[in-house]
């Protein structure tokens, strides 16, 4: 990379974080009454950093997908992980009650969630990875299969349950960065930590392993085994993700895209923090909106709903085009 | 030395390399060649690591190629396939950089900016080395690639139809570069080729596959008879030497 167009990079990273860093603090203390300062801070300032490690968490999972998918119109959310949430959290209400300790601690539901969905994570796309001989495109097709036989069972299981329980289980199907309680935030981040140290090396490799398969094997990379190990890191950045604030399903495309339209480079350094930051812009900013101008009388997952589901039309036309 | 023993290779039942055993010598241009389908390119698949194999060695300087470590034969084999689709935005001098990766990783020193440079100049792309890969013309980007390859510094190169899909400008050209690998880099290059008189002309020894088996392995003037070249291709062939080459016509 030649030194102009590294120095305009840095200089976007730094643009972001500053931005990053505005919202965050209007966040925290746009219209604070002061008489109550604590009493505001405690509830809004963990939903802030609730918010910052999952957006940090689906932007990178994304990027480092796309790649290693080598697409850049995918998204994590084919691999079934939010399905696999809705469907636990049926589950839970149906055959245990919405009165059940599970579905009342949010701490044992963290980890329930945590442990199925890293459990499932680690036997479908590590071992059935390595049985279809490396094959994505087996696991993509698996990971769509799954999802579909998740939101099935959900859906049956909903169709012949009491509608009072329903109602409740609604809420926990739906995003939120409210109910997260700081021994939560840091089981995640101390779990984050441990994938990004355990994954530095293959972490490395990704910008060779975007020249594709056979040109990453020829400069010596051992392919097949970075990318499960990758992948096994992606789905469980997901899973940390979806068990602390639930589905949050196309942020993913949209961050991921971005950065890689800001960038406009293969370094995974800065797409990868680009890709977080703009999600952080985008969760904090968007939540900002939703508590200040719509008093909470839409959920910001509508907004980043309608907006991905645009922006992914947009990039199917535009890759059309060219 | 590269030396291929017993090599097989089964796609479910079908056996598509069946037993093939030859030596590729050293510091030559050998081309492999054959009809559609006869093993040619899984062959060179599968000495390149790219494809793995069902039986048999491949014996890369006295020891298994599956004994080396992966980083240390790309400093001594390097393989360029036709599959390169790059999604990525990515210039020609980053491309070419990339080569020596095997190297130096993500942290090129002063030395690996001297190679590549000289690599670029080689291929003579001084003029694009800005342009990003996928808004060159396929002559051009072919040429890229090879520059890569080049800044790879390995003494064996293997190239899989590096003339595909090129017009007859640039698939000469093409082979022109091929032998100066070979003469002026002292490199020992593979390829597969369809275009028999291309392999006739640029390479020094000549192997022909049928059936996942080889029918002749030898220099180019044992290799390209009339009633060879009949035999592994199944049509009427008319040879004349042209510039000291055989060269065929067939019809």
């Amino acid at each position: 990379m030649n030194a102009a167009v590294k120095k305009a990079n840095q200089k976007k990273i730094a643009v972001l974080i500053a931005l990053t860093v505005v919202a965050s603090v209007l966040y925290l203390f746009v219209s604070v009454n002061m008489k109550y300062f604590e009493y505001a801070m405690s509830l809004r300032a963990p939903k802030l950093i609730v918010m910052l490690i999952t957006a940090f968490c689906i932007g990178s999972a994304s990027i480092v997908f796309q790649s290693i998918i080598n697409n850049t119109i995918v998204t994590p959310c084919l691999l079934g992980m939010n399905s696999l949430y809705t469907l636990i959290h049926t589950a839970v209400v149906f055959f245990l009650g919405s009165g059940s300790l599970i579905a009342r601690n949010t701490n044992l539901s963290f980890v329930v969630d945590l442990v199925l969905m890293g459990c499932s994570a680690t036997l479908i796309y590590s071992y059935l990875f390595k049985k279809t001989n490396h094959n994505m495109l087996y696991v993509l097709l698996v990971g769509t299969i799954m999802s579909t036989f998740f939101s099935s069972i959900q859906t049956t299981l909903t169709r012949v349950m009491d509608p009072n329980e329903y109602d409740s289980l609604l809420a926990t199907l739906v995003a939120s960065f409210s109910n997260v309680n700081a021994s939560i935030v840091a089981v995640s981040l101390v779990l984050m930590a441990i994938i990004i140290v355990a994954l530095r090396r293959e972490l490395a490799l990704l910008d060779v392993i975007t020249l594709g398969k056979d040109q990453a094997i020829n400069l010596g990379v051992d392919y097949d085994k970075t990318i499960r190990r990758l992948l096994l890191g992606v789905t469980l950045f997901i899973a940390i993700a979806t068990a602390m604030v639930g589905p949050v399903s196309f942020m993913g495309l949209i961050v991921a895209n971005l950065s890689r339209q800001l960038f406009k480079t293969y370094r995974h350094t800065y797409l990868i923090l680009g890709s977080g930051l703009i999600g952080m812009l985008i969760l904090v900013g968007g939540q900002l909106i939703v508590e200040h101008v719509f008093t909470y009388s839409v959920p910001i997952s509508v907004f980043i709903t309608v907006g991905g589901g645009i922006y992914f039309l947009y990039l199917l036309l535009k890759q059309r085009r060219a | 030395m590269l030396h291929i023993k017993n090599l097989t290779k089964r796609y479910s039942e079908k056996t598509v390399v069946d037993d093939v055993s030859f030596s590729i010598p050293k510091g030559k241009v050998i081309s492999l060649i054959g009809p559609n389908g006869a093993g040619k390119s899984t062959v060179m698949g599968m000495i390149s690591r790219l494809i793995a194999k069902d039986a048999g060695v491949v014996e890369f300087e006295g020891r298994d190629l599956s004994a080396w470590n992966s980083k240390e034969l790309s400093k001594r084999l390097a393989i360029l396939t036709q599959s390169n689709n790059i999604q990525m935005k990515l210039t020609v001098k980053e491309l070419v950089t990339f080569g020596r990766f095997p190297y130096s990783g993500n942290h090129i020193n002063e030395e690996d900016e001297r190679i590549i440079q000289r690599a670029i100049s080689y291929m003579e792309l001084e003029e694009f080395q800005d342009r990003f890969i996928d808004e060159l013309s396929g002559g051009q980007r072919q040429r890229a690639y090879i520059a890569m390859v080049i800044a790879q510094d390995t003494e064996y190169i293997l190239l899989d139809e590096p003339t595909n899909n090129l017009d007859i400008y640039h698939a000469t050209n093409m082979m022109k570069i091929v032998r100066r690998l070979c003469d002026e880099l002292g490199k020992t290059v593979i390829l597969v080729l369809h275009e028999i008189n291309y392999a006739a002309f640029y390479s020094d020894y000549i192997c022909a596959f049928v059936n996942g088996k080889i029918a002749r392995f030898g220099t180019v003037e044992e290799v390209i008879t009339k009633e060879n070249l009949s035999e592994i291709y199944g049509v009427n062939f008319e040879i004349q030497t042209i510039a000291g080459k055989p060269l065929s016509i067939y019809y």
